[in-house]
């Protein structure tokens, strides 16, 4: 642009302008007072309301500071046990849920071809009976895709789907089935058991976010604290065995970068050294591992796992001599199709360790007795989605439902799932956004915001307490949205023609009072009174430490270790993918809200997009510059996006953060990064389903052009350090 | 036009141009007195001064919250609605009720967003209203209260022995 000095003084000119415009303006202020007084609210004072954190499937307990009616910031409860009075950004992000102005704000009937996302608002009655005439000549063919739900809405959602014969699968896309397959073959439990991090002092961590996004980020958050410092003279070690340097690796004492898919051959090395020197307690794991581990050796384990012999005897020595050793396994490790087996395999370290029902060891938890009618089915999995695809492919079900659930962004496109959604005579969601999933519906009904709902969450596992956390609404809804177990009940009751009452045509909120006076009013401290329901109400639950804990129902060792299989050639796709849950958006689910957006990236420091992550000799063996435009291929296709060189991953690893590239989903979410997901081949861990989302090969290639990615820091590319090479890793 | 002309125009529109700005940012840009109009013609002189009803009766959470409170509409009809409409405003103040509609008053005491100012402290220290108010008791049409600036906050202060620190008002 040629800047001469006319162009000068029009800017000038322009400026000048612009900065008197604020003068034209009449800014009045305003005092609104109400029209009827509310006994509640007190103009300027802050009211605080006890309920629970809906963000993710975690239950922490939740204050919400609500001030005129208005919910203005969410802490964590201080008396919750699970996570103590902390709070992570996503439970802190949760307010623009409810204020989002995305937000489907009516009922909404689907206009012109489906997919194409033109709705028109209807009313709750319109609604209703179009989605009960469906169900009514549908009965027996309705199956609810649904995010995990428990308490009293489980009940009812479950109860209802067992009344017309239809199918609910409760769909958790973080792959937690596969944590609870191996803990049900190796301790016969159904549930979680408390891994006591705090009072271990040794931790063989195999791929586990868990100061990220596994389990409860804030329950290990917190643990963990106390595990490095919460103890005069003692200071946890701490060792990460995973191919990227996650930010749970980052806090790590030592990071050992292991092969992907190998991290359960990594646990059966340190326990052949265990055994070969004599370092186990507890002789019957010996005597049963001992044919368990006959197909291996130590030097072809270090070989296949790129895990050196002397760093397999060092973990063994420290795992074996810990007073409280811990391992635990999870996150990425367990997304290969030998997840599940991975995870026994660690498992049987625990077992080998002795360090079940001891303190700093794996303990039991035992869950709350909530009286919940119907028992929920176990979590669903990715592979029961692509059985339930074909399963409308063949007609057996017609009627679709779907409650906070996004398959098509959550499950691999070369699965086939998109044709459930095409081809399903009818679609409904129950969904407050207009996901990818859900802008395949024909009916949205949509639920209120969890800050204006009732619910209530029982804490399966994790926690040593048996601890029930009971959500309230803060504020009155903001729109024409009704709570999905409200819409269930009333479905129910039209549907109910021959008036036998299964599901009393009640409110929702009646029915969870009438559960929580039944669970009040029984027990140690039995009190089903209207304060007792008070009180519950004000602390946001109710928590007892049992007086005695009970001990695991079996210790074995599940079904032998296999090696992970891999989809693509090795020659043509010579780098193993790592798509890897983001911090702050998970597995997309957060990617609506601009606060979690505009959180950077712990290690990159990106905010607001995608980017693929490489190894600094890789990126300079094949000319590759960082925040370059860079194409990842997989069998299944190619995602684009800018490259960060980061020496905190393996040489042959190719990783992209999940959680961005929206379709739709709202003003924040949309067209924004790539979804690595959309790549992957159809592998499924072989023994729970899980999405193998580690399984998949690519290549990478230059596009030419530059990215865009807005990095908070410039990043040490990691050149000037000492380069992480798959020599180096072998020698060392 | 000569360019001596010329010259001496453009410096005289310039000069013209920067003291409009000035006299709009000095006056807060739009924030001005002219602006004070009520919707409706409320008199604190009847209210406070002739019928003696007590500050707090109106302005009830003073005593409890960091703001003292604007009454509610129907607050308002607990006495109006049995006494005769005397005069257009009275009227129209039914007409807010009927209606069902909020009063939407101007704003007269504001404070910047950086201070933190509480009522119920104040009058727990045994302040008046009046002491800041002014006598809104004597007067037909309440103006704006005397500039709440900070050194008078602090003359008051430091008369009274209460805390000077920064942290006391600025947190």
């Amino acid at each position: 642009m040629n800047f001469n000095r006319r162009t000068f003084l029009k800017g000038i000119a322009l400026t000048t302008a612009g900065s008197l415009l604020p003068g034209c303006e009449r800014e009045v202020h305003r005092l609104v007072p109400y029209l009827l007084p509310d006994d509640e609210i007190v103009p300027g004072v802050a009211n605080w309301y006890a309920s629970v954190c809906r963000e993710c499937d975690a239950g922490c307990g939740i204050i919400v500071r609500v001030m005129e009616g208005r919910a203005k910031k969410i802490e964590g409860n201080p008396s919750h046990p699970l996570n103590g009075g902390k709070l992570c950004a996503r439970g802190q992000a949760g307010l623009q849920n409810l204020y989002n102005p995305d937000r489907l704000r009516s009922p909404l009937r689907r206009e012109g071809p489906r997919g194409e996302g033109r709705f028109t608002a209807i009313t709750w009655e319109e609604g209703m009976s179009l989605w009960v005439k469906h169900l009514r000549d549908n009965r027996k063919h309705v199956a609810m895709i649904s995010a995990p739900i428990s308490g009293t809405l489980a009940e009812v959602v479950a109860g209802f789907l067992e009344r017309i014969a239809g199918r609910l699968l409760l769909y958790d896309p973080s792959g937690q089935a596969a944590v609870s397959r191996a803990n049900r073959h190796t301790f016969g439990l159904d549930h979680l058991p408390f891994y006591d991090l705090a009072n271990a002092d040794y931790l063989l961590s195999f791929g586990a976010p868990f100061l990220e996004h596994w389990l409860s980020p804030v329950f290990f958050g917190r643990a963990f604290g106390h595990f490095r410092q919460g103890r005069p003279g003692v200071r946890g070690r701490f060792i990460q065995v995973e191919p990227r340097l996650s930010l749970t690796a980052a806090s790590a004492d030592r990071w050992i970068p292991v092969r992907p898919g190998t991290e359960g051959l990594v646990a059966l090395g340190i326990a052949l050294v265990m055994l070969r020197e004599g370092w186990t307690r507890g002789d019957i794991h010996r005597r049963k591992l001992v044919p368990w581990l006959n197909a291996y050796r130590v030097e072809d384990i270090a070989a296949a796992s790129d895990v050196a012999q002397d760093d397999l005897t060092t973990m063994a020595r420290e795992f074996s001599h810990a007073a409280a050793p811990l391992a635990i396994g999870g996150g990425m490790a367990s997304a290969h199709t030998n997840g599940s087996r991975t995870l026994a395999a660690i498992n049987a370290l625990n077992l080998l360790a002795g360090n079940l029902d001891k303190p700093g060891g794996l303990r039991v938890a035992e869950p709350p007795a909530f009286p919940t009618t119907t028992a929920s089915p176990p979590s669903a999995t990715e592979r029961d989605l692509v059985e339930l695809a074909a399963q409308f492919k063949a007609g057996r079900y017609t009627v679709l439902q779907l409650y906070r659930s996004n398959p098509l962004f959550t499950v691999p496109a070369s699965t086939g799932i998109r044709t459930m959604f095409e081809q399903a005579p009818f679609i409904v969601s129950f969904s407050s956004f207009l996901d990818e999933s859900t802008a395949m519906a024909d009916l949205i009904l949509p639920d209120h915001s969890p800050l204006e709902s009732w619910g209530d969450s029982p804490q399966i596992g994790l926690i040593p307490e048996q601890a029930v956390g009971l959500a309230q609404p803060v504020v009155d809804p903001l729109y024409d949205t009704r709570s999905v177990g409200d819409v269930f009940l009333h479905a129910a009751h039209q549907l109910d023609e021959h008036g036998d009452h299964a599901l009393p045509g009640v409110e929702f909120v009646d029915l969870l009072r009438s559960n929580w006076k039944t669970f009040l009013g029984k027990g140690a401290t039995a009190d089903g009174s209207e304060a007792a329901w008070v009180r519950a109400l004000q602390a946001g639950g109710s928590w007892t430490t049992p007086a005695k804990r009970a001990s695991f129902p079996r210790q074995d060792l599940g079904p032998p270790y296999r090696s992970a299989g891999f989809a693509g050639d090795a020659n043509e796709y010579p780098f193993y993918f790592y798509p890897f849950p983001s911090l702050s958006l998970s597995r997309g689910e957060g990617a609506n809200l601009p606060w979690l957006q505009e959180l950077p990236d712990t290690l990159t420091t990106a905010v607001w997009g995608s980017w693929v992550e490489l190894n600094p000799a890789t990126a300079d063996r094949l000319g590759l510059k960082s925040g370059e435009l860079v194409r990842v291929t997989s069998p299944h296709g190619h995602v684009e996006a800018p490259l960060v060189v980061s020496p905190g991953i393996r040489p042959d690893l190719v990783a992209v953060p999940m959680g961005q590239g929206h379709d739709v989903y709202g003003r924040y979410a949309a067209r924004r990064g790539v979804n690595p997901v959309a790549i992957l081949a159809p592998m499924f861990d072989e023994d729970s389903g899980v999405l193998a989302a580690a399984a998949t090969r690519v290549r990478i290639e230059g596009t030419g052009k530059p990215g865009k990615l807005v990095l908070m820091e410039q990043i040490q590319d990691g050149r000037d350090a000492e380069l992480l090479t798959i020599r180096k890793i072998r020698k060392a | 036009m000569s360019p001596r002309v010329k010259g001496v125009l453009i410096v005289l529109a310039t000069a013209g141009l920067a003291c409009l700005f000035g006299f709009l940012y000095s006056t807060g840009s739009s924030d001005l007195r002219s602006q004070d109009i009520q919707p409706l013609d409320f008199s604190h002189e009847m209210h406070a001064g002739h019928l003696k009803i007590e500050c707090m009766f109106c302005h009830r959470h003073a005593a409890e919250s960091t703001t003292a409170g604007i009454p509610t509409v129907s607050l308002c009809m607990g006495c109006h609605q049995s006494i005769e409409p005397a005069t257009p405003d009275m009227g129209r103040l039914a007409g807010y009720w009927r209606d069902q509609k909020p009063i939407e008053w101007v704003r007269l005491q504001r404070l910047p967003d950086f201070v933190y100012f509480t009522h119920a402290m104040h009058l727990k220290a045994g302040l008046q209203c009046g002491d800041c108010h002014g006598r809104v008791a004597t007067m037909r049409q309440t103006p704006r209260a005397p500039s709440f600036e900070m050194g008078w906050c602090l003359s008051c202060h430091s008369q009274r022995g209460a805390s000077r620190d920064c942290w006391t008002c600025h947190k």
